[in-house]
């Protein structure tokens, strides 16, 4: 007997330029890119990190920080989503003091959810805590009939929050990045192998679709490869942005996938806790 | 440990993504500077004809304004190779003696002055030309600097080592003839002997005290795997190359570290405040 049509969930991944810590000009390119996602009918749409205000901002990251309940860049945005779910990425005043790199969820025309990223890189060419504060908790976020957890960049290389994600019930996990390219012998950005390498074991171990979304352009002499892809569970790349371009990625992911894995191979259900030792 | 046959191979590029890359960053510095275009000083050198090669590529002829600017002393080899260099790209290239400039500064105030003294006047000359240049036709000054040479401080600060942008900059020589080749550059630049062409008869190899290609791999095992001067000579490097290199990358920070300012407030500009400048 045939059962119900597949569980599906279209994704949109918006490969963007953001214009450095041009929050008004980023804001009018977010809401087009979010009309055109709605013309693809994607049901969650993905922006990449600080993609609201660029990243190397140094000491102007105070000058762009929002307080999304109040600001009126993020109403403009929210009532622009009220059929689709959207997560940008900007610089959050933490209603406690400080600011915080942030992913905003945006879902029936309100903030659906806000998570703050929990690892900032300060080392090599990165700086973030010496601008941003740590954010303190994980959670989940429903969307479109399914559970995503929501990564931002550097997360990904501490794989625990992506198992706590998956562990918690989430069936894709969603990646903003702005992670900077580098180059090496391969007809691929030398940096993407990293991150390829990081989303496909993701997807396989924790059982679940992984979504990577990155940007392209310029910051202080410091380029975005774009590469932008979405990973089936089990790790299999289904799709990939071109580099160096920007690029509207859609793709539909069937739910029903992560449920089949999870029986074929129950690494999560297995998982055992409390075990002694270091 | 990488095998010594290994370190050269680490140190090659994919060259149609090297270019792509390149070219984006030339094009998306002048639309941001929102510049007409680029000058560059063609030296008849392998840099100058790579970076003006890239620049045609990326923003096309008629935005890219070549100057061959020679001394009395200067080789004719030089100008027969920027000719040719200029030619091969389609470029007009505007040629102008900076000899009288030159010759009345050093005669008026020191006719004694050392050849060195002499060499960084001409590069400073050949500087202040080109940003004049620059300035008249609303255009940005193209660096045809390379990593290798610049960390080795083999640059007159403040002349050749000036630009508004600089793609070759996180090159190393070796990458600027792998490139140049990938191009189809006039083989008779690629193949001389780099020099300054400063003095008659200079070459960069003779008056550096090491080959390229040495230098290239040595500042590679130093700066980009972290590996000890021992460890570095353990790989087969004489030990007085590696000494000359580490010799000079030493004397030469202050080359790429410009403005010293004494700190006094909490505000020092590029120590406290950090302003990114796009």
């Amino acid at each position: 007997m045939v059962t119900a049509a597949p569980r599906t969930v279209r994704v949109g991944l918006a490969q963007l330029d953001s214009r450095l810590g041009d929050l008004a000009a980023n804001l009018e390119r977010h809401l087009a890119w979010i009309a055109r996602a709605r013309e693809a009918g994607v049901d969650l749409l993905l922006f990449p990190e600080l993609s609201l205000t660029g990243y190397r901002l140094h000491h102007l990251a105070a000058q762009v920080a929002l307080r999304p309940a109040e600001a009126p860049e993020i109403a403009r945005l929210a009532a622009a989503c009220k059929d689709l779910t959207a997560v940008v990425g900007l610089v959050e005043e933490h209603p406690h003091g400080g600011l915080c790199n942030s992913a905003v969820a945006l879902a029936g025309g309100r903030i659906a959810g806000i998570h703050r990223k929990l690892q900032l890189p300060t080392y090599g060419l990165f700086q973030e805590a010496r601008c941003f504060r740590a954010g303190d908790r994980l959670d989940l976020l429903p969307v479109a009939g399914t559970t995503a957890g929501l990564l931002i960049c550097e997360e990904l290389w501490h794989p625990g929050l992506a198992r706590r994600l998956a562990r918690g019930g989430a069936d894709l996990i969603a990646v903003l990045s702005a992670g900077p390219g580098r180059l090496g012998a391969a007809p691929e950005p030398a940096s993407q192998g990293d991150w390829e390498l990081l989303t496909r074991a993701t997807a396989l171990v924790d059982t679940c679709w992984v979504l990577f979304c990155g940007r392209v352009g310029w910051e202080e002499g410091s380029f975005y490869p774009g590469g932008s892809h979405v990973v089936r569970p089990g790790g299999e790349i289904v799709s990939r942005a071109p580099w160096l371009e920007e690029h509207l990625l859609v793709a539909d992911l069937d739910l029903g996938e992560v449920t089949r894995l999870r029986t074929r191979l129950p690494l999560l259900a297995d998982e055992r806790q409390g075990i002694e030792g270091p | 440990m990488l095998r010594r046959e290994e370190i050269a191979a680490r140190l090659t590029l994919d060259a149609d993504l090297a270019v792509a890359v390149l070219t984006s960053f030339i094009v998306d510095t002048v639309a941001g500077a929102q510049a007409r275009g680029v000058v560059l000083g063609l030296s008849g050198g392998i840099d100058s004809a790579l970076a003006a090669a890239l620049a045609v590529r990326a923003l096309g002829g008629a935005r890219v304004h070549a100057y061959y600017l020679p001394y009395r002393l200067s080789s004719p080899d030089s100008r027969r190779d920027a000719e040719a260099v200029a030619r091969h790209l389609d470029l007009p290239l505007t040629s102008w003696e900076i000899t009288a400039q030159i010759d009345a500064y050093f005669d008026a105030v020191d006719p004694e002055a050392d050849s060195v003294r002499r060499g960084n006047k001409l590069a400073r000359e050949r500087m202040a030309i080109l940003f004049d240049q620059a300035k008249k036709r609303d255009c940005l000054v193209l660096g045809t600097s390379n990593k290798t040479e610049t960390l080795l401080g083999y640059s007159t600060v403040f002349g050749d080592h000036a630009s508004s942008l600089n793609p070759l900059g996180d090159l190393w020589k070796r990458q600027v003839w792998q490139l140049s080749r990938h191009l189809g550059l006039p083989s008779s630049v690629i193949e001389k002997p780099p020099s300054a062409d400063l003095r008659p008869g200079q070459t960069d190899e003779a008056e550096l005290g090491v080959d390229y290609p040495t230098a290239d791999e040595v500042l590679y095992l130093l700066f980009d795997r972290g590996l000890r001067p021992a460890e570095v000579v353990a790989y087969g490097y004489p030990a007085a190359a590696v000494e000359r290199i580490l010799a000079l990358e030493r004397a030469s920070r202050f080359k790429r570290r410009l403005m010293l300012i004494a700190r006094l407030s909490g505000s020092a500009i590029n120590l406290d405040l950090e302003l990114p400048r796009d």
